[in-house]
């Protein structure tokens, strides 16, 4: 498939700390999770292809525009919508003001046309009933949502979410996870997160990242087989295993080389990105 | 970074139209919407009304030069001014402030085009004021006996002032991005304006530096005919857009502005406001200085006259509408009077101070032709009262410098010829005293100098005022040697005009 998002060589330093290391990427249509421990540089490279910052070397296009100029950072800007990490919102503005204001700075100037937009977008995520009412009045499940719609006004052709499903509860982050699935159809959508079970339910591809570089580029099912074989039961914790915990019978669910006989278990995505990230410290 | 050339799709799915700059006006449509829904701006729009609805009856009592009028509109708007200071500076900085600026940075509109939008959306708070003092000035224009013009210069100082608070609010969120910094600066502005109003150079009183400030006020009620106002108020609204435009595009500069065209923008605006501000504060141009002599000791060289029931009215040029009621105060005062009084004819010549201008509150001298009265600028409410006594004084004692020696029992009849007409007599009594009282003795105004009532002729007037019009005017009429004669006393005045004579001598200055 050919890529909307294509990077190569995108370093970015912050004083003597590589936040960036040489990363080149392909990004096409679908949801692709960006994986990761606190630090890696998941965000730092969101902010990058979101053009908040420029990288200290390496080059990106997205729908064939370099943002490396000022006319393309703008065509690549007219075709994204961005989550921040942390969305600040306007309290005093309603839903339907906040996401209207985000369309007016995405050029979206027409304002019949503009206002039937929001309006969409907003009964995308659901919250058609409330857009009316002060953001500061919704909870944070719905605000999460707002920001979302902001994002999505405009039907940019490349989605940029950071950690959206961070601070919501089981049932808001499953009713977040169908929004970034309909999200995700027709367009690119790069999701940071946390959860491995987001990239295992949501993404045809995953991403894992550690000290600024990408140690893992494939599907779900291939980063789950790379625990194949490595992932074992034991009833004390094995002092050899890389990582271990007690699980809710009571045995040990170990990640790493087994022992020779042990109890082998399924793998999931999870075992896989913990060996990764231990291959990758490794390395580092 | 070096481009990376790719074959990708091409998404874009919403339609956009009008490019970057309808954006910015659409944003600066949204912005003005919440501009004038803020607290600050209702409480000061609601202020501004209240002071229009309240200044609006002092203009004159209902007969204003609109030469004042133009320049009463311009202090209300300040209160505008403020709000949009604050509310302008509020909004810039709300994206800082609720931490939305680093999503909004990643989005289509650049913050200098943002910030563009801010300062657009202040000029429907200055349309606003405009309709505000175009509404102040055009109830003032509509008053029955209102004369002379206004200056479109100085009724766009209102909303020009609008504007300045507006880009200087903008201004200061994009230099320093603190909610405190806009306040902080009010406050300091006014500290400045206080010590700045007392420590500049006088100059010659009229120009020099206070023309700095936004709004020039004058310290006195003294209409002047139009052309020896002489305040430089074309060019102190140029210096106001220039400011305004300075700061404004200054703005913009911090915003992340860069186009070279925006240097020269500055530039230009920067010129406009040192030509209007240098100009403004030049001195007075000696045309003007003469023309002001002239009017003041040979005002009949620039005067109109007309004549009316055998008097002659003399007025300048803006004034001569005012002719025919002025007139109709002599005829009923005349018509008042007994023996060949009623045919006296007069010359009633406006006479101003103009040496000073504006700032100039002299009285006028009082004149020693015989039968010739003084009238003034200002016309409604008390200056009907006071001119109605001077003619009357001067009807009687022959001259107005001779008024100054009503000290006897004809200030009886004067003030009965010139209040017993009136729609309410015993309130132009009270009008005309200077305390306001209708007891006890009192300074009585004039168009000139004032005259003197004891406490005895008081009591007389105020007992004539209170019976029937008819049966005094008969008496007067029969009296009216006798009444008039210098030396009559006012017992004597009280007894030919059927009251109680007062008791003591007529002594003034009691």
């Amino acid at each position: 498939m050919t890529p909307t998002v294509s990077a190569s060589g995108l370093s970015l330093r912050y004083g003597g700390t590589h936040a960036l290391d040489d990363v080149s990427l392909r990004l096409t249509q679908g949801v692709t999770g960006l994986l990761g421990p606190n630090g890696a540089g998941k965000t730092t490279l969101l902010r990058v292809l979101a053009t908040a910052v420029p990288a200290d070397r390496g080059a990106f296009t997205a729908f064939g525009h370099d943002p490396a100029t000022a006319a393309g950072r703008q065509e690549v800007r007219r075709r994204l919508g961005y989550l921040p990490q942390t969305p600040g919102f306007h309290p005093d503005f309603t839903a339907f003001e906040f996401v209207d204001y985000v369309a007016v700075l995405k050029e979206l100037t027409d304002r019949g046309a503009r206002h039937r937009e929001v309006r969409r977008v907003l009964d995308e995520v659901d919250l058609g009933d409330v857009r009316g009412k002060r953001i500061k009045k919704l909870s944070g499940g719905m605000r999460q949502r707002v920001a979302l719609a902001a994002a999505l006004v405009g039907d940019p052709g490349f989605l940029v979410l950071d950690e959206p499903t961070v601070g919501l509860d089981p049932e808001q982050r499953m009713r977040f996870r169908e929004l970034i699935a309909q999200a995700g159809e027709g367009r690119t959508v790069l999701l940071s997160t946390h959860q491995t079970e987001d990239v295992a339910m949501l993404c045809h591809r995953v991403l894992v990242m550690a000290g600024g570089r990408i140690r893992f580029d494939g599907t779900p099912p291939e980063l789950t087989a790379r625990a194949a074989g490595r992932v074992w039961s034991s009833t004390e914790r094995d002092p050899g295993a890389k990582a271990g915990w007690r699980t809710g019978t009571g045995s040990f669910r170990n990640v790493g080389d087994p022992p020779d006989g042990a109890d082998l278990l399924e793998p999931t995505l999870e075992d896989g990105y913990l060996l990764t990230l231990d291959g990758a410290e490794v390395a580092a | 970074m070096s481009t990376v050339l790719q074959e990708a799709p091409t998404a874009q799915r919403t339609n956009r139209t009008g490019g970057a700059w309808a954006a910015v006006y659409a944003l600066a449509l949204f912005e003005a919407r919440r501009l004038l829904t803020r607290i600050p701006m209702l409480l000061a729009l609601a202020a501004y009304l209240a002071w229009i609805v309240w200044r609006t009856p002092g203009f004159e009592d209902g007969s204003p030069a609109l030469q004042d009028a133009d320049r009463n509109t311009q202090s209300g708007p300040l209160l505008i001014g403020l709000a949009v200071l604050l509310c302008a500076n509020a909004a810039v900085l709300r994206s800082k402030r609720r931490d939305t600026e680093r999503h909004f940075a990643v989005l289509v509109l650049e913050p200098w085009r943002r910030t563009a939008a801010h300062l657009l959306s202040v000029v429907p708070a200055a349309l606003l004021a405009a309709v505000c003092v175009a509404g102040q000035f055009g109830w003032a224009a509509l008053q029955s006996g209102s004369v002379g013009s206004g200056s479109p210069a100085e009724l766009m100082v209102g909303p020009l002032t609008v504007l300045l608070s507006g880009a200087a609010g903008v201004l200061i969120a994009r230099l320093i991005p603190s909610t405190l910094t806009a306040p902080m600066a009010i406050v300091l502005l006014f500290f400045f304006l206080l010590f700045f109003a007392g420590t500049v150079p006088a100059g010659d009183g009229e120009r020099g530096l206070r023309w700095l400030v936004p709004v020039v006020t004058e310290s006195t009620t003294n209409a002047l005919p139009s052309d020896l106002i002489g305040r430089p108020a074309a060019w102190h609204a140029l210096y106001l857009a220039g400011l305004a435009l300075t700061l404004a595009l200054l703005a913009v500069l911090a915003g992340g502005g860069r186009a070279w065209t925006l240097w020269g923008a500055v530039a230009g605006a920067l010129a406009l406001a040192l030509t209007g501000g240098i100009a403004q504060t030049a001195a007075l141009p000696a045309t003007l200085t003469a023309a002001r002599e002239r009017a003041t000791h040979t005002p009949e060289k620039d005067q109109t006259c007309v004549r009316r029931g055998g008097s002659t009215y003399c007025a300048f040029p803006e004034w001569t509408p005012r002719t025919d009621t002025w007139a109709g105060a002599v005829d009923h005062i005349k018509s008042l009077a007994g023996g060949t009084a009623h045919d006296r004819q007069f010359l009633v010549r406006q006479r101003i101070d103009a040496t000073y201008g504006l700032a100039g509150d002299a009285a006028i001298e009082t004149s020693t032709t015989p039968y010739q009265v003084t009238v003034g600028t200002a016309w409604g409410g008390n200056r009907v009262p006071e001119f109605s006594a001077a003619v009357a004084a001067v009807l009687v004692a022959g001259s107005e410098q001779k008024t100054n020696a009503l000290c006897d029992g004809r200030m009886v009849t004067v003030m009965w010829l010139a209040l017993s007409w009136q729609p309410d007599p015993m309130q132009s009594l009270r009008n005309v005293r200077l305390d306001d009282s209708v007891t006890g003795s009192a300074i009585v105004l004039s168009t000139t100098d004032p005259m003197q009532m004891t406490a005895g002729q008081t009591d007389v007037v105020r007992e004539l005022l209170q019976k029937p019009h008819g049966s005094v005017a008969a008496r007067v009429k029969a009296h009216w040697a006798e009444l008039t004669a210098p030396k009559v006393t006012s017992a004597q005045a009280a007894e030919l005009l059927g009251v109680a004579a007062p008791k003591g001598a007529d002594k003034c200055g009691e």
